[in-house]
């Protein structure tokens, strides 16, 4: 039986550091390079934001009992498991500026969602992994199916627990995720410390 | 203005990511009637050219290389109708068929190299993401391609690419239809393997890694 409620989160801040755009971009580390076209529609890319993102998370934590016993599990005490995405809209417009041959600006919006869905992720991950130290249980890094021995088919084991077409979220036969900015994630919960290679500073 | 000077300016134009000013120059050599073909040769040919020169050593980044392209986009698109209204045609340097492989939802890689193909004088047929590899020969039979240019952005599907080089061997069109291979899990290695023409590891290595299979 799982014990555990499904958890569901709707408010995020999404910040988006320039710098991490332009490397994207292909810029490097030095934002010297970057020209003022490209600095342009990145500012006019990152005012749109608020009007397409809906970033959203759902998650639910499993007694190690309760999960499949994927090897990827072994010596947790709980598993956290989580899928969370920036929503559609942002990718349709993007597809829409591309359809116009308007390809910078359609990349750099491709590449802010990225971005996005990546911070979504991270501030899930921190709640989650405060949720952990609250049960006095070391987490794990967030790990996604497709990753080391996690087979990118467990995608489906994911989309079987949590409600995914709750926040829009689906699987296609080949187990992506649409929307494509969109990311799934467990984090292990651990008694012993030294099971995880999180850094807790 | 002569016509050394406006060749100069489209070329400026495309160079520096000028999409209205590589339009309205477009619109006025259709206007005052020029030799479109010559334009297009050298006027905005020399700029895209240009831009991939100033890429490759190093100066221009890949939005400038985008923006070039969508200058040279949007010049053709005012002067290739025109072209085909007096019955002529430009110069082509090949017919391509893209797409990502079935499974893959992932075109954004895709689109880019797309897009610097037909920057650069390629006939591009774009058949989106997740494409059968069916799709991919009965289209380029269809068309009478040249090149199939397949994308794959995962290890689960760059297989694809290897599967669709043995049906166009199992249908003898291997060698006919030249193959080009990219995505993010894909190297020259790879490519070397499954027999692949091609291989590029971006939109501007696609330009050059295609002409020099033609």
């Amino acid at each position: 039986m799982n014990s555990d409620k499904i958890h569901k989160l709707e408010k995020f801040n999404i910040k988006i550091e320039d710098r991490r755009i332009f490397i994207r971009l292909g810029y490097g580390t030095s934002s010297g390079n970057v020209n003022d076209q490209t600095k342009k529609i990145v500012l006019k890319a990152k005012n749109k934001l608020p009007s397409l993102l809906q970033p959203t998370a759902v998650f639910k934590i499993l007694d190690y009992e309760e999960t499949n016993k994927h090897p990827i599990f072994k010596d947790a005490k709980k598993v956290a498991l989580c899928i969370c995405t920036i929503g559609i809209g942002l990718e349709e417009a993007s597809s829409k500026l591309l359809e116009k041959n308007e390809i910078l600006d359609g990349l750099i919006l491709d590449t802010l969602g990225s971005e996005a869905a990546e911070d979504v992720a991270r501030q899930t991950d921190k709640y989650i992994a405060n949720i952990a130290k609250e049960m006095g249980l070391w987490p794990s890094k967030r790990f996604s199916p497709g990753y080391s021995i996690w087979d990118i088919q467990d995608q489906a084991y994911l989309f079987n627990i949590l409600p995914a077409e709750d926040i829009g979220v689906r699987l296609t036969d080949s187990f992506m995720m649409v929307p494509r900015k969109s990311v799934s994630f467990r984090i292990n919960f651990y008694e012993d410390k030294n099971k995880t290679s999180r850094s807790f500073s | 203005m002569n016509k050394p000077v406006l060749f100069e300016k489209m070329k400026s134009a495309v160079i520096e990511g000028n999409k209205h000013e590589a339009e309205f120059l477009a619109q006025n050599a259709v206007e005052n009637k020029m030799e479109l073909n010559e334009v297009i040769e050298k006027g905005y040919i020399p700029g895209i050219q240009k831009a991939g020169d100033l890429w490759e050593s190093g100066e221009y980044f890949l939005p400038e290389l985008i923006s070039s392209a969508e200058c040279m986009t949007s010049a053709m698109k005012i002067l290739q109708p025109e072209l085909e209204k007096a019955g002529l045609s430009t110069k082509s340097l090949g017919k391509v068929v893209i797409g990502t492989i079935e499974g893959d939802i992932h075109d954004i890689g895709k689109n880019l190299v797309a897009s610097m193909l037909a920057a650069n004088g390629f006939e591009i047929t774009d058949l989106g993401a997740n494409v059968k590899l069916e799709k991919f020969i009965s289209k380029s039979q269809e068309i009478n391609a040249d090149f199939i240019c397949l994308s794959s952005l995962l290890t689960t599907t760059m297989v694809g690419q290897k599967k669709l080089i043995t049906m166009l061997k199992d249908k003898k069109l291997f060698g006919h239809i030249k193959v080009m291979v990219g995505g993010a899990p894909v190297n020259s290695q790879w490519a070397r393997d499954i027999g692949a023409d091609g291989y590029a590891e971006n939109a501007m290595t696609a330009v050059s890694a295609a002409k020099k299979l033609i």
